[in-house]
């Protein structure tokens, strides 16, 4: 993927923003570091939607964005669009689905759902025509496993009618209509190859990132369309076991066993995991992101005179704020416990932003 | 008999005729004899054991170096009516590996990679299968040093007998006789246990011409002009990616033939779109990298086109086969510039590790497990092969490689008959009688100033597909599901 595309769409015009924040929210490196920038940049939702991707270099996006006008730098390797970055910002997202499609690749595994229904379209297709000798197409053991079971079972249930009927329901409500078109390319059947995205971004004059984004989307919303159709639909063992975490498992046992102390003795956590004191602050963090405000435990973790000194302290701008400047006007600071002062203004601000 | 085997061929596969040389083999393996087939690219290999496994339902299992192929066999195999076939690769994660060789037994057709079958645990599991057909696909890298070989190859003589001896059928494209003897001696035979059914390598279908450039910006120049005029569809094979895929941009820009890039460093679901779309006939011409073989069998091929210079003859002849295999008639075509050499000889040093490398290998051997180009040094040192051993084996595996890349060039600089120039290779001649000077090569005809005159005589142009005319989606999907009202 170009990730000169992608920082047109996930930057801003108002927030100077890292470039390797973005990237690796968008890859799902889970450090807390990325995830507390994701926190600042609205952009949790998009954690890990494009997993497993290639992207270019950062050096040389940055340095591109800024020589042909679509982005100013400043010398922490952090970009703010300019207008004319927003200009090219809208048109990309004038191609898109509303973002809160990508978002549902945060939550569930939607690329291997594309794989998964592009292939049951192959094999229904070619049933259709009573045909047995085609290439199919590849995909791992497991897999295979569940569409040949999926097949089997509902192979008289007049397969290629609910496919025809899923995909004219699906396909003639879509906004902008064009997209129906782009969605039907990355399907191959009978007497019928597809384009690559590459061969669609040519065809439509747009960018291959943009087609792969689109067909991400367009997924990404038929897979919530098949699983609200429920469990007895014929198609819902295409949508099972698609489901992702958006906390790692390591970080969820650490907060399970501080849930169930009394004392919050940190040490004794990372005594009975053996792991780091230093890990168990990082679990309890990436856990306080990824969390809602209400569910997460911060007065136990941050006494209310410190709270007190921080609320008196902070700065405008709370994301930005250093732990070298904060550590200067308040004696005995913890980076953990700073840490997660702002993680919890940053969500405060956030909810109130949300409400109003 | 014969006409058994043709009705078995009709029922399982529809098709009313052998290709030359698959009834034979077939009743070599029915009556239960070893067999060494030498059978050209294009000759339908996969057929043979499929068939068998087909008529006797037995078990099948077939050893291919070539992993990055392997699933598309599988598809291949799918796709001619098999089933219940696996493939057993390094590919495979933890989890998945453990499944299929739990269910092993279910499976007719196995493929296996010869570092899976060196596993202990993968032999465990397949000895306590009844196994009907050994095959070894590609047996030449038994012998030989291509980038494909596989030091696992050469157990693969004692992991035969631990299964129990079954009846085997070894198989290859082309191979030399000392290469013969080679394959036959590392499988533990001895030569008199073997049937051996060798088919010629000569393709008389198959014009072959060879053109000597100046530099690198002449021969782009003349390949546009090529692409723009040959009929039919075409493969042109490169080595290295980034050039396979730059030429295809440049064929699309300058010429009006529809032409994408074709390689292993692409994901799968591409690379689908695009192999289905040149056996649809929607596109023209792909841009393949040589050691990239294709997931299908493309019938109408009428050209193959190397701008880069293959490493050996053996790999060329297997690569220009892929043109004609409707036996109507196909184009080869080298082009060379004097870099090529260069080039060649760079991959060569890349792959056969000098003597600076082997001293630092075998005296820093942990670093023999961090890097798969490693492999061929970690099995002679696993091995228990000396240092000396080791650069003795080397050394003569880089010599061999100059001298055929020498072959390979003296092929295109030959003032003789290319074909006589290419059979040689293969103690083999064109047969008396057979000889026909005015579709031969381009030493026989003036080719370089008519073949535009030779594309409209002899390469046909198919009509073009309707396939990739511009669908709504409502048409397309109507297309895809026919409906039963
Ligand atoms: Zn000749």
């Amino acid at each position: 993927m170009d990730l000169r595309v992608l920082m047109l769409i996930f930057g801003s015009g108002q927030q100077f923003r890292r470039v390797k924040a973005i990237k690796n929210t968008l890859r799902g490196r889970r450090t807390v570091s990325n995830l507390y920038w994701a926190l600042e940049y609205g952009l949790l939702d998009f954690v890990d939607v494009l997993h497993g991707t290639d992207f270019g270099e950062d050096q040389l996006v940055l340095t591109q964005l800024v020589s042909s006008g679509l982005a100013r730098a400043d010398d922490t390797f952090r970009i703010q669009l300019t207008a004319k970055g927003i200009d090219q910002q809208q048109r990309y997202l004038n191609q898109l689905l509303p973002l809160k499609y990508l978002a549902v690749s945060s939550r569930y595994d939607v690329a291997k759902f594309m794989r998964r229904f592009s292939f049951a379209s192959q094999i229904v297709s070619e049933f259709s025509y009573g045909n047995n000798q085609y290439y199919p197409q590849s995909i791992n053991y497991f897999e295979d496993q569940l569409l040949k079971r999926w097949f089997v079972m509902n192979k008289h249930q007049d397969l290629p009618r609910h496919f025809q009927q899923l995909l004219r329901d699906f396909l003639g409500d879509l906004q902008p209509a064009d997209l129906a078109d782009v969605f039907v390319q990355s399907l191959v059947g009978h007497n019928f190859s597809g384009l690559t995205a590459e061969q669609v971004a040519v065809k439509r004059r747009t960018s291959t990132t943009v087609v792969a984004l689109q067909w991400l989307q367009l997924y990404g919303m038929l897979l919530e369309k098949l699983m609200q159709a429920g469990k007895t639909s014929l198609f819902s063992p295409l949508v099972s076991g698609l489901a992702k975490s958006t906390v790692s498992s390591s970080a969820q046992a650490t907060f399970k066993l501080f849930l169930q102390q009394k004392n919050h003795n940190l040490q004794a956590i990372a005594t009975q995991r053996k792991i780091k004191l230093t890990t168990v602050y990082e679990h309890l963090l990436e856990v306080a992101i990824m969390s809602k405000t209400a569910a997460f435990p911060y007065r136990a973790l941050i006494s209310d005179d410190l709270m007190n000194q921080l609320l008196a302290h902070q700065p405008q701008n709370v994301g930005e704020w250093t732990f070298q400047d904060a550590s200067q006007v308040i004696g005995q600071l913890a980076f953990f416990q700073f840490r997660l002062f702002q993680i919890y203004r940053s969500k405060m601000s956030d909810d109130d932003g949300s409400q109003a | 008999m014969t006409m058994d085997l043709k009705r078995e061929l009709k029922k399982y596969f529809g098709f009313d005729d052998f290709r030359p040389g698959q009834e034979d083999i077939l009743k070599n393996l029915l009556a239960n004899r070893n067999t060494l087939a030498i059978l050209p690219t294009g000759g339908g290999k996969t057929l043979l054991y499929q068939m068998y496994g087909a008529m006797t339902h037995q078990r099948v299992i077939i050893v291919s170096p070539l992993i990055s192929l392997m699933q598309d066999q599988v598809s291949r195999l799918q796709y001619l009516g098999s089933k219940r076939v696996v493939a057993l690769t390094s590919a495979l994660d933890f989890q998945e590996k453990t499944a299929i060789l739990t269910h092993l037994n279910r499976y007719q057709f196995i493929y296996v990679s010869p570092e899976m079958l060196a596993n202990q645990q993968v032999q465990q599991r397949l000895m306590q299968l009844q196994i009907g057909l050994f095959v070894v696909d590609e047996a030449h890298c038994i012998s030989e040093w291509g980038p494909d070989f596989r030091p696992d190859y050469l157990k693969l003589g004692t992991v035969r007998e631990r299964l129990g001896s079954p009846l085997t059928l070894m198989m290859t494209a082309t191979a030399t006789q000392p290469v013969r003897r080679n394959i036959i001696a590392h499988m533990n035979f001895s030569p008199g246990d073997i049937h051996q059914i060798v088919l010629p390598v000569n393709r008389a279908n198959i014009f072959l011409s060879a053109k000597i450039f100046a530099n690198q910006h002449e021969k782009d120049d003349a390949l546009i002009e090529l692409v723009k005029q040959l009929n039919g569809p075409g493969i042109i094979y490169f080595s290295s990616k980034s050039k396979a895929e730059q030429t295809a941009n440049t064929l699309t820009n300058e010429t009006d033939r529809r032409v994408m890039a074709y390689h292993g460093g692409m994901d799968s679901q591409p690379r689908f779109h695009i192999q289905q779309q040149f056996l649809a006939g929607n596109l023209d011409i792909i841009c393949a990298t040589s050691a990239f073989g294709m997931g299908i069998d493309k019938n109408n091929v009428r050209f193959v086109i190397h701008y880069h210079l293959p490493a050996n003859i053996q790999s060329y002849v297997q690569e220009i086969g892929r043109c004609g295999r409707d036996r109507k008639p196909g184009l080869a075509i080298l082009m060379y510039e004097p870099n090529d050499r260069a080039l060649q000889m760079g991959l060569i040093d890349h792959t056969v590790p000098d003597e600076s490398l082997l001293d630092y290998l075998y005296a820093h051997p942990k670093m023999l497990s961090t890097d798969d180009q490693f492999r061929v040094v970690k099995f002679y040192h696993d091995n228990g092969d000396s240092l000396e051993q080791a650069k003795t084996i080397f050394n003569h595996a880089r010599t061999r490689r100059v001298k055929e890349l020498g072959a390979m060039v003296q092929y295109v600089y030959t003032e003789k008959c290319r074909r006589d120039e290419l059979l040689k290779y293969f103690d083999e001649a064109v047969p008396d009688g057979e000889r026909n000077p005015s579709y031969c090569c381009d030493h026989d005809v003036d080719f370089w100033d008519r073949w535009r005159d030779f594309s409209r005589q002899y390469l046909n142009q198919p009509a073009q597909s309707s396939q990739n005319e511009a669908k709504s989606w409502q048409q397309v999907i109507d297309q895809l599901f026919l409906s039963k009202n």
